[in-house]
């Protein structure tokens, strides 16, 4: 091993550390402060405000850890929030694979592959008012487009929104259509970081694409599926807005639907309870740190850089 | 032996091909699921209000309504709209471009104390729901009087926890030879950020760039809140003021819908010819 | 290269960023503006021309009226309330209203209503009520919606039957009903209005002589035989076969079954008037007449007020405005725009006559029967009533039982 690539951290003189901190500091600036200001502050007073039984014009009274306790105790924090869960172990990686496998389909040096992604980015461009509104047109029970093809091949569908049997999948397969798009971006950049190199001498080796895919590709992209799967899981557990414009308050299926940003928003901005709102969103943002946190050590373990 | 080679070769050929194939007809057949809905949406924006809304629903209209693009024309400043998003968009991309790619390098490839907390700290404000902070940071604006103002728009927006991270992923795929051969050159940081880590990360800055637009062009609430003239608010914004309290004219708004998206697949195809391989490092190995 | 680019963006970064500081300095001297917040598009060009005619009235105020979507509308005024930039005149409703008189975001008006010329009995008693807390007015309604019984001719036509009148029954309406519903060509006598109340489910109440509220609104009125009865006849309804089911209605909106010609008759509110009359479906096939009897008439009323904001910087200008905008003249714009119903009992006449074409004279008729829509602090209440509700409509539990369980849970949060 050369000498001159074993640089660690005791062997720099003082001054290189030093100026390394202030070149780290000064490049952090600005990002840190804006977010400090912006959000940081904040997320902090949401903390405080959970303690106390905040209203809508910002008079409160400190009421300790009551919100927590009837926390504990109410039933639709419980449904809501095994409705997410249901939604994120359904939703997030049946996306993330989807993502995967598209993107590497959109990284074939194929011809027309521009049109491809153009096409395939669309969902995700397109405003989720509207999208909520023609899916749901097509899964209408009785005319949707969906049904009425399911019928002719002889399949009775079924009323994919108005039933709460089928309305999480419902749910899931809109969810899945409008993430991959997003996805596919950030993993065909990091596709882009895999040398060509490494696959052409792997097909002089004799390896089939689909074991080019499994030894070269996933392990290089990586960080990148690691970064996809943190974000989409972060993603999934706000869920909120598509349910309530395509499924609708007066449904029954909602009661199986409505996720616990559901819950928060109605506390916050429709029932005047905005520390119960407050606890909700400090409840919220546990679970999804525990998991967060989980997959950051899990990394080691499969994510290569 | 030369015969062997020959043969091998056309082998692999008819294989790639197959491969080739294969991919067309994979990416066309998931094209028929994710086309469906925008070609409902656009065939709904040419209808008229009572074949939109017909029971059982109509595949085509009669007539091709465009007059419904005319209609949203008219009764939005649509141009306006287009303008305020552009200039929010582009200034709150380059400014998350510029300001992600700095931080995310520092904590892809530099030691400072507090690095890894300072990190977390700013993973958390993810993880809470997004309208938390709009009342906090539309009172912070209110303090400061720049309510209705571009500015308030798009100051929020400059930074981000989501790019940062997105950043640092992309700065962590290099190889450490390259920067230890720049500071054997006598770079200091700044300088091994500016020219040799941000040209590899050039896919990463795209990919950041075509979310940070898409966020910006989708964004509904906070344009709503922080700006009172019609005339200043953004395309989501503008378009969801057609929507009544207990009806909605849907060709109109699907019409509306329609000219949000097509904006954005321009500069799709701009950016996505970013996406093309090879492009960048041919790194110390092979 | 690089970095005198990088420069360059951060240099053209903070410019941007000061150009939009440099705001103006508020006009002291020249014109007032007021800012006045409302919610609905078609209203807009409506308001903008009353403003017109107001600033030249009062040349020394400005009007700047600023639309937001009903989604979002709340939210973004809870947000200015908070921040202090509350607009100085804005659309107030019945479910939000007790909010903000108790947290006295709102002016309450009687003084100056009292040294006005304003005549209180031209406008509906059960709307001046809706807005009364504490015994102070807060506004005076700007219009009014409430239900009336459309139906389609054609259909009626085609069966062979005789339209519907104004005194008909519940009992009638459900015999034409019966008659008018063709499941096999996927038309119905009616459909069931269960996913609004204020459309459906309050009217039936009233009309079988219970309530929904208690007047002190700390208690619901459920547990009643005459309350039951109102919500019995829509489960009555729904087993009749004579409506789509539940099931096909959470996917279908009924009134676009409606314009769609598939339902006979259907209780549509004021609202829909102009959707359904630009419908090109059914243009010239249909007409209205007043909500059948059951114990007697009955119906739900609600509309919205210009509100002032407590904290406005021009109470005075404010009060011109919303002043002018009760008068007579303000109400005959709205008249005859057709948009909405004026709340100005002397340009109902100009309403009416809007579109000629039907019957709308039916829902100026239901007035003097009609009780205000029932409204709390929150509308907590009427998501835990609506979420039983549910229930009852899907055949999960009887009327009794979700009766109990209504007054139950609204007592339980209303009683707080």
């Amino acid at each position: 091993m050369d000498e001159s690539t074993i640089i660690t951290k005791r062997k720099l003189p003082k001054k290189r550390i030093k100026s390394e901190h202030l070149w780290a500091y000064l490049l952090i600036l600005p990002t840190v402060l804006g977010l400090a200001i912006f959000y940081v502050g904040a997320f902090i007073q949401n903390l405080f405000y959970s303690f106390t039984d905040l209203g809508s014009f910002g008079s409160w009274s400190f009421i300790g850890l009551d919100n927590y306790k009837r926390i504990f105790s109410d039933p639709e924090v419980g449904k809501t929030l095994s409705n997410t869960f249901e939604y994120v172990l359904l939703s997030v990686p049946l996306t993330i694979f989807v993502s995967i496998v598209l993107a590497v389909l959109l990284n074939s040096k194929i011809k027309g592959i521009g049109f491809y992604r153009t096409l395939y980015f669309l969902p995700a461009v397109t405003m989720p008012a509207a999208v909520a509104m023609v899916w749901k047109w097509l899964f209408n029970g009785n005319f949707g487009l969906i049904n009425v093809m399911l019928g002719k091949i002889g399949i009775d569908g079924p009323a994919w929104i108005a039933d709460p049997n089928f309305a999480m999948i419902a749910l899931v397969i809109v969810a899945v259509w409008m993430g991959v798009g997003f996805n596919m971006i950030i993993l065909l950049a990091g596709l882009q970081g895999i040398p060509r190199s490494y696959y052409e001498a792997a097909s002089i080796d004799g390896a089939s694409p689909i074991h080019q895919f499994f030894k070269i590709t996933l392990p290089l992209l990586s960080p990148s599926i690691f970064f996809v799967m943190i974000m989409s899981l972060i993603k999934a557990f706000q869920i909120f807005d598509i349910i309530f414009l395509m499924i609708g308050k007066t449904s029954l299926a909602i009661e199986e639907t409505k996720s616990i940003v559901y819950l928060f928003y109605k506390y916050a901005f429709e029932w005047h309870d905005k520390g119960y709102a407050a606890a909700i969103s400090i409840v919220i943002f546990f679970i999804i740190m525990l998991v967060t946190i989980v997959q950051l050590k899990l990394q080691k373990k499969w994510v290569n850089y | 032996m030369e015969q062997r080679t020959y043969k091998k070769s056309i082998f692999k050929k008819i294989k790639n091909d197959r491969y080739k194939t294969y991919t067309h007809l994979f990416l066309i057949a998931g094209l028929l699921i994710t086309i469906t809905p925008f070609f409902w949406m656009v065939l709904t924006s040419l209808k008229t209000l009572g074949e939109s809304t017909m029971v059982p629903p109509k595949l085509f209209p009669e007539l091709p309504q465009w007059s419904n693009y005319l209609e949203v024309q008219n009764t939005l400043p649509f141009m306006k709209f287009y303008l305020n998003t552009f200039v929010y968009t582009f200034v709150r991309t380059i400014g998350q471009l510029l300001f992600c790619s700095m931080a995310g390098y520092a904590f892809a490839r530099l030691e400072f104390p507090f690095k890894n907390a300072i990190f977390v700290v700013m993973l958390s404000i993810l993880m809470i729901p997004g309208q938390t902070f709009l009342l906090p940071q539309f009172m912070i604006i209110a303090k400061l009087k720049l309510t209705n103002t571009i500015t308030a728009l798009v100051l929020p927006g400059l930074f981000s926890a989501f790019g940062t991270f997105l950043m640092k992923q992309f700065f962590m795929q290099i190889p450490k030879e390259l920067e230890e051969a720049a500071i054997l050159d006598g770079c200091n940081h700044f300088q091994i950020y500016s020219r040799i880590m941000m040209p590899i990360v050039k896919p990463g800055l795209t990919a950041l760039a075509i979310t940070c637009i898409l966020d910006s062009w989708n964004q509904l609430m906070w344009p709503l809140i922080v700006n009172t003239s019609i005339d200043k608010m953004t395309l989501s914004a503008g378009l969801a003021s057609l929507k009544g309290e207990h009806f909605i004219n849907y060709p109109v708004n699907m019409a509306g819908a329609v000219l949000a998206v097509l904006p954005m697949i321009v500069i799709f195809i701009i950016f996505q010819k970013q996406f093309i391989e090879g492009l960048s490092h041919t790194g110390s190995k092979g | 290269m690089k970095k005198i680019l990088l420069l360059l963006m951060a240099v053209l970064l903070m410019a941007s960023i000061f150009v939009g500081c440099s705001k103006e300095e508020a006009k002291e001297e020249g014109p007032v503006t007021l800012e006045f917040a409302l919610w609905n598009k078609s209203q807009e060009p409506v308001m903008q021309e009353i403003v017109k005619v107001f600033e030249a009235q009062n040349p020394d105020i400005k009007v700047n009226v600023q639309l937001t979507p009903y989604k979002q509308y709340w939210t973004k005024m809870e947000t200015a309330a908070t921040g202090g930039t509350l607009p100085d005149v804005f659309w107030m409703n019945g479910p939000r209203f007790i909010n903000y008189a108790k947290n006295k975001m709102v002016m309450p008006l009687n003084d100056r209503i009292e040294s006005s010329n304003i005549e209180m009995d031209k406008y509906p008693q059960g709307l001046l009520d809706l807005y009364t807390y504490n015994d102070e007015l807060y506004g005076i309604a700007k219009d009014w919606d409430t239900t009336a019984l459309w139906y389609n001719k054609e259909l009626f036509d085609n069966a062979g039957l005789d339209y519907p009148t104004n005194d008909w029954t519940w009992d009638d309406m459900m015999a034409a009903a019966e008659k008018l519903t063709d499941v096999e060509n996927g038309i119905y006598g009616t459909a069931a209005r269960t996913e609004d109340n204020q459309v459906g489910l309050y009217n039936t109440i009233i009309a079988a002589g219970g309530h929904i509220l208690s007047d002190d609104r700390l208690s619901a009125g459920y547990d009643t035989p005459e309350t039951q009865n109102g919500v019995q006849v829509w489960v009555d309804m729904l087993n009749s076969g004579y409506t789509p089911t539940i099931e096909q209605l959470t996917d279908t909106s009924a009134v676009d079954m409606f314009t769609s010609g598939k339902i006979a008759m259907m209780f549509g509110a004021s609202w829909n008037v102009k959707p359904f009359l630009d419908n090109e479906n059914v243009q010239g096939k249909i007409d209205l007449v007043t909500l059948p009897s059951i114990k007697d008439n009955g119906a739900v009323i609600h509309g919205l007020i210009n509100a002032i904001s407590a904290n406005t910087e021009h109470p005075e200008e404010s009060w011109k405005l919303v002043e002018f905008l009760a008068s007579k003249e303000a109400n005959d714009i709205w008249a005859k725009s057709g948009v909405v119903i004026p709340s100005h009992e002397d340009s109902l006449e100009l309403w009416v006559n809007a579109y000629p074409e039907v019957n709308l004279q039916a829902y100026v008729d239901m007035l003097p029967y009609a009780q205000m829509y029932p409204c709390a602090e929150s509308s907590m209440w009427a998501d835990a009533e609506g979420d039983i509700l549910k229930q009852i409509w899907n055949a999960q539990i009887s009327v009794e039982e979700g009766s109990k369980l209504i007054d139950e849970k609204i007592e339980s949060i209303l009683g707080k």
